[in-house]
């Protein structure tokens, strides 16, 4: 059969490495380099993308460095210490507490927890709703009854209750906790996204082709929805640090000898705290509000790199 | 023995509705069709959108679940999907679709999606792969640039080349084209049908072309069956069916063809408007109190029609044609 094409093209083997040299001059840029080419045209996402990735490896490597357990013990001698002197940068809080210190360890645990929880969910979301969508049928109709299920459970008093019964709960035990959670808005979206993309010409060619269903599903029905995955994990990393903060705002979250964001701010539920002692909560306050943009503005970047009329970077 | 044989298809799409859902009718999309498709021959699946002949096509590429009947290849029903995963199936009968843009994964370069069939049923070494897609590419009319570029880059005419190469990549001995050039325009029509017949010379395949377009079907087919309401209305070789059409059906679409002749252009007026009052006077003759179309009936070896007995015979007679 290989000779049937042999007698009917003047292409042999001998002429494949020139001609694919040939084609890889004329070859359209990789993706990395297309995404590269955005960042490179837009200032403010940049600025964003170097704060995001260089506060991130900040706080994990200052982490290292800091002994929690002695950071988190009561110095009576440093109490509401005022911020920019030489032994305490940003102040200290109520306990004599190095505020900037438990800025970093606390930073390094939402932020975990944020990526943790962002990357379990939205995998098994991304699953779920694609599954879902392309199968169809019955098995799309089992898997939304146990989506509606979940949803119909009051999420916050269920994390709440699960956080008292557990014993000993860490952050790790903590993202699972939020995981159980928080995968059903992105499968609903992905579900719905790939009903209609499971219709197109293209996937019926990839069945005529004899290609197995799992992979048209993640190689072919998944890289097309890409930019709506992008735009879905970078949204919902942005909210998941919110997720961990408000909870242990409440008091819910992490154990109180674990410094967080959402511990820290939580000093602002004292209204001395906020008109005197500003420096317990602000810092942590401004540190959301900017990783929280930073992150949006790279979801944006991304997403015109997966849109390819939206670009402005020069390589297209 | 023909290479596809297509017995009484039938695909019904079930129709839902009240406050438990039930199936209370069902749209008959396909309802009873049989024939046989000859190696190496084009044969021709024409009617007018909705008449059925796309879901019969996929029916053959085996993309749509077929309610009842068979389609026999190399003595297995092949709608079933354990048959089709024993012979291979799709690596012998391939598909073209209609729109050459959708049917082009826009996140895949050309090679990775010539190279689908290959990497699916032949295996073959990195280097034999690049080649034969180098080759697809150069039989198809394409440069060797195009290995890398994605489908949004391309023209019309040429995905749809790309669409004729993945198509062909396996070798196939049967290709459903699905309107492969309803989107295109004329001379880019003509383009690729001419690439379609010379593969066909080439590589001996047969089509399944399914069309609206009689002209084209005109060019491309020996045997041509006309489709109406999901049911078969006339079968006939093209002589049968352009000079001696006896079915209203077939003597509408026929009608409908544009004339360039401007001279002449009250009389093809009057033609016009004379088979539509048939159509109009006659519609309970030429199909039955439901609406349907009646069983086939042979006229000659080659032609038949859906149409009772005599009525066949009598048209026939009027037609002048000799009863076999």
């Amino acid at each position: 059969m290989a000779e049937n094409f042999e007698q009917h093209s003047d292409i042999s083997a001998a002429d494949l490495a020139r001609l694919t040299q040939e084609a890889q001059a004329e070859a359209t840029p990789s993706t990395a380099k297309i995404i590269w080419s955005e960042f490179k045209a837009d200032k403010p996402a940049m600025a964003a993308l170097i704060i995001i990735v260089g506060f991130i490896l900040f706080v994990m490597i200052g982490a290292l460095f800091i002994n929690t357990p002695k950071m988190m013990e009561t110095n009576i001698m440093g109490y509401f210490n005022q911020p920019f002197t030489a032994d305490f940068w940003l102040g200290a809080d109520s306990a004599g507490r190095s505020v900037a210190k438990q800025l970093i360890v606390g930073s390094r645990n939402s932020i975990g927890i944020a990526i943790g929880l962002t990357v379990i969910s939205s995998t098994f979301g991304i699953c779920w709703g694609l599954i879902s969508g392309y199968f169809n049928g019955y098995i799309d109709w089992g898997m939304q009854r146990i989506y509606d299920f979940m949803m119909m459970l009051p999420m916050t008093m269920m994390i709440i209750v699960l956080v008292t019964i557990i014993p000993h709960y860490n952050s790790v035990t903590l993202t699972f906790i939020f995981s159980i959670f928080y995968w059903e808005g992105t499968s609903r979206l992905i579900r719905s996204r790939t009903l209609a993309e499971s219709e197109k010409d293209y996937v019926a060619a990839s069945k005529a082709s004899g290609t197995n269903h799992w992979k048209i599903i993640f190689r072919e029905i998944m890289p097309n929805i890409s930019s709506l995955i992008i735009v879905d994990c970078t949204l919902s990393f942005a909210e998941n640090i919110g997720v961990e903060t408000g909870l242990s705002y409440l008091g819910f979250g992490l154990p109180s000898q674990t410094p967080s964001l959402g511990t820290m701010i939580a000093n602002a539920n004292d209204p001395n705290n906020i008109t005197q002692y500003w420096w317990t909560w602000l810092p942590a306050a401004l540190e959301i509000i900017i990783l929280c943009l930073s992150i949006s503005y790279v979801g944006q970047v991304l997403r015109r790199a997966a849109d390819s009329s939206q670009r402005q970077g020069s390589v297209n | 023995m023909s290479l596809i044989e297509i017995k009484d298809l039938k695909v019904h799409y079930p129709i839902r509705s009240g406050f438990w859902n039930r199936i209370t009718d069902s749209v008959r999309a396909v309802d009873g069709v049989s024939f046989n498709i000859e190696a190496g021959e084009t044969y021709g699946l024409v009617g007018e959108s909705g008449s059925g002949k796309s879901t019969t096509g996929k029916s053959v590429v085996g993309l749509e679940k077929v309610t009842s009947g068979s389609i026999m290849y190399k003595g297995l029903d092949i709608t079933k999907a354990e048959n089709r995963r024993k012979l291979d199936y799709n690596h012998d009968v391939q598909m073209i679709f209609q729109d050459s843009l959708s049917s082009l994964n826009p996140r895949k370069r050309i090679e990775d999606i010539i190279a689908e069939p290959l990497r699916n049923f032949e295996h073959l070494s990195k280097d034999d792969e690049k080649l034969r897609v180098l080759q697809l590419l150069n039989i198809v009319g394409l440069d060797a640039d195009a290995l890398y570029k994605y489908p949004h880059q391309f023209s019309g005419g040429q995905r749809q080349r790309i669409g004729v190469a993945r198509a062909v990549a396996t070798n196939p001995k049967l290709i459903i084209a699905d309107e492969p050039v309803s989107a295109l325009d004329l001379s880019v029509q003509a383009q690729v049908l001419n690439f379609m017949k010379k593969i066909q010379r080439e590589f001996g395949i047969s089509y399944l072309f399914i069309s609206h377009d009689l002209g084209v079907v005109r060019h491309m087919c020996n045997n041509i069956a006309i489709m109406n309401r999901g049911r078969l209305v006339e079968i006939g070789t093209r002589d049968d069916i352009y000079n001696h059409p006896l079915h209203i059906y077939t003597k509408r679409l026929l009608a409908a063809i544009p004339e360039t002749d401007v001279n002449s252009r009250e009389a093809h007026r009057a033609s016009r408007l004379a088979v539509e009052q048939v159509y109009q006077d006659q519609q309970s003759k030429y199909y039955d109190e439901n609406g349907a179309a009646y069983p086939l009936v042979q006229v000659t070896p080659t032609h038949a029609v859906a149409l009772p007995q005599t009525i066949a015979q009598q048209l026939a007679s009027q037609e002048g044609e000799v009863q076999a």
